[in-house]
């Protein structure tokens, strides 16, 4: 279905196929069923999503950029309680993106995961608030990235817990795979923590494929470039994983295959 | 023939010399044993041949069937037929096993394995290892313990069929049952093929299993001692004592010996005490 530029959208139950090919859109999303989103974005310059989701509601959207546009994207969510909410990114296109997401965990026990996966040839802004207000809430934000010569990836990533999230958790894990000398690739995780009560942790990597790892591959007889391959194809497939489909997963994968193995890696 | 030649060869890690000068010959279809104390020299020796960034060597040739290796990148000494099985293979996640292994066997055959062909020899590989089945499809050494990681360098060498296998302490991490797994693999493979074999290895049951035809021992960078099987059995009940006392030599021990660098400390205080009187 093609997403006009303004709407309101309900989904139904189950896996829905969208796209979004329009210079601005504004989309309101009534989460109100559990489904599984896929959202090609085949031209947008900016795009507006506000989304709720109700109470005991499981959604998962995955937004599959594939615009040639610059894209300016600005989301936000809310999740009720028992809500369990999944948010991920597919950013392997050729233009840049500016895209800023919030989450808040409004309900008790509800939950989010935050996700992308970016092959960065250009400009990659990211900046993603995850806010825990629910008591027993979790919030999780994961970003895998494997950043190309001419690529610049910046990535803001903050886990708030606020004052009464009692038992909440903010967890969240960043890799950027560089192979440039120098930084094109910042990221900054952050937790700001207002409670006692709570679990929260990051973890984050930047850097070039480790030596030990290439000379234990290479043993086996691949080269550098073979080996960088299947290190980026492990940081950027398991995004596909948010699709149940399996045609429309393997046809991601084998997109996200093909790029990678067009792209210079080295 | 397939034969390794090693002349002369010196290897050092960070400008401290480790291999002191080694002439070694491996016959194609041979077998041998590696002896020694720790930290004299085996393991580099080993990762010299197969390319080991760590290490460089300063001085003489490695070849094997007649080309210079040591002019050769890592995966090509791997596509002439060479393999190393690691003492501390890496874990290297979101890569999986099978995935790794498929493009491993490719990048030596002129047409990639069928997904068919490949599943099945992974899936007997794996059997006669006796681990689980999901082992293909989780990623590449990442949390197994340290006997599967062993046993995984051994499903590698099934399906890589090296011509020249060296297995750096293969043994060590694996309980009784999985060394005699292992040694049976070993001894499977080579009747199967002409393998050459160079071990490293400290335990005599393992030993006793695959039975190599030749050992040499490793002291201070160089081998002082080599012959056949009643070389390792001697070593085994008697130790390196002797050899020490016969050849006039004396091991490298490997510096363990962290306390003793206080003394830095000491000296500081003996200087300070010395200003202050």
């Amino acid at each position: 279905m093609k997403i006009a530029e303004s709407m309101t959208l309900t989904p139904e139950r189950g896996f829905q196929e969208y796209e979004i090919d329009c210079t601005e859109a504004e989309l309101q999303l009534d989460l109100k069923e559990d489904c599984e989103l896929f959202v090609r974005i085949t031209k947008a310059s900016a795009l507006k999503i506000k989304a709720r989701l109700n109470e005991g509601i499981r959604a998962s959207v995955l937004f599959w950029n594939d615009s040639k546009d610059p894209l300016v994207a600005n989301e936000s969510y809310e999740v009720g309680d028992y809500g369990d909410l999944t948010v991920a990114y597919g950013e392997c296109n050729d233009a840049s993106t500016k895209r800023k997401t919030d989450i808040l965990l409004k309900g008790k026990e509800s939950r989010a995961m935050l996700s992308s996966a970016s092959l960065v040839n250009t400009n990659k802004e990211y900046r993603m608030d995850l806010e825990n207000s629910g008591v027993r809430s979790i919030g999780n934000i994961r970003n895998y990235a494997v950043v190309l010569k001419n690529g610049k990836l910046m990535i803001d990533a903050i886990g708030k817990i606020n004052k009464g999230a009692k038992k909440a958790q903010s967890h969240q894990t960043s890799r950027a795979l560089a192979f440039e000398e120098g930084q094109n690739a910042t990221i900054l995780p952050e937790l700001l923590i207002d409670e006692n009560d709570v679990q929260a942790s990051h973890a984050m990597s930047i850097g070039k494929v480790n030596e030990s790892h290439l000379y234990y591959m290479m043993s086996r007889g691949l080269d550098m470039k073979q080996c960088t391959m299947l290190i980026s194809e492990g940081y950027l497939l398991p995004i596909t994983d948010y699709i149940s489909d399996e045609k429309l997963r393997s046809a991601l994968k084998d997109e996200l295959e093909r790029k990678i193995e067009g792209s210079c890696l080295m | 023939m397939k034969n390794l030649m090693i002349k002369d060869l010196h290897v050092s890690a960070e400008d401290k010399e480790i291999i002191k000068g080694i002439d070694l010959e491996i016959e194609e279809g041979s077998s041998h044993v590696l002896m020694g104390p720790n930290g004299n020299g085996k393991s580099t020796l080993l990762a010299a041949i197969m390319g080991d960034p760590r290490f460089t060597v300063t001085q003489g040739s490695i070849t094997y069937d007649g080309k210079d290796i040591l002019s050769m990148p890592v995966n090509e000494r791997s596509i002439a037929g060479i393999f190393l099985g690691m003492q501390y293979p890496q874990e290297i996640p979101g890569v999986t096993n099978s995935d790794f292994l498929r493009a491993a066997m490719n990048v030596r055959r002129e047409r990639p394995v069928s997904l068919f062909e490949f599943i099945k020899s992974m899936d007997k590989a794996i059997a006669d290892m006796r681990l689980s089945e999901d082992l293909a499809h989780r990623f590449l050494n990442e949390g197994f313990s340290g006997g599967e990681k062993k046993r995984n360098e051994i499903i590698q060498m099934e399906m890589l069929k090296p011509s020249l296998a060296m297995l750096d302490e293969i043994d060590s991490g694996l309980d009784v049952d999985a060394i005699k797994l292992v040694a049976d693999a070993i001894n499977r493979i080579r009747e199967e093929s002409n393998m050459s074999l160079i071990i490293v290895s400290h335990y005599e049951r393992f030993l006793e299993y695959v039975r190599p035809e030749f050992t040499h021992v490793l002291v201070d960078g160089k081998i002082v001692v080599s012959g056949g099987r009643d070389l390792y059995e001697k070593v085994d009940s008697e130790g390196y004592d002797w050899i020490y006392k016969e050849y006039g030599i004396e091991p490298r021990f490997e510096a363990k010996n962290n306390e003793r660098v206080s003394i830095g400390t000491c000296a500081v205080k003996d200087t300070l005490k010395g200003d202050m009187f």
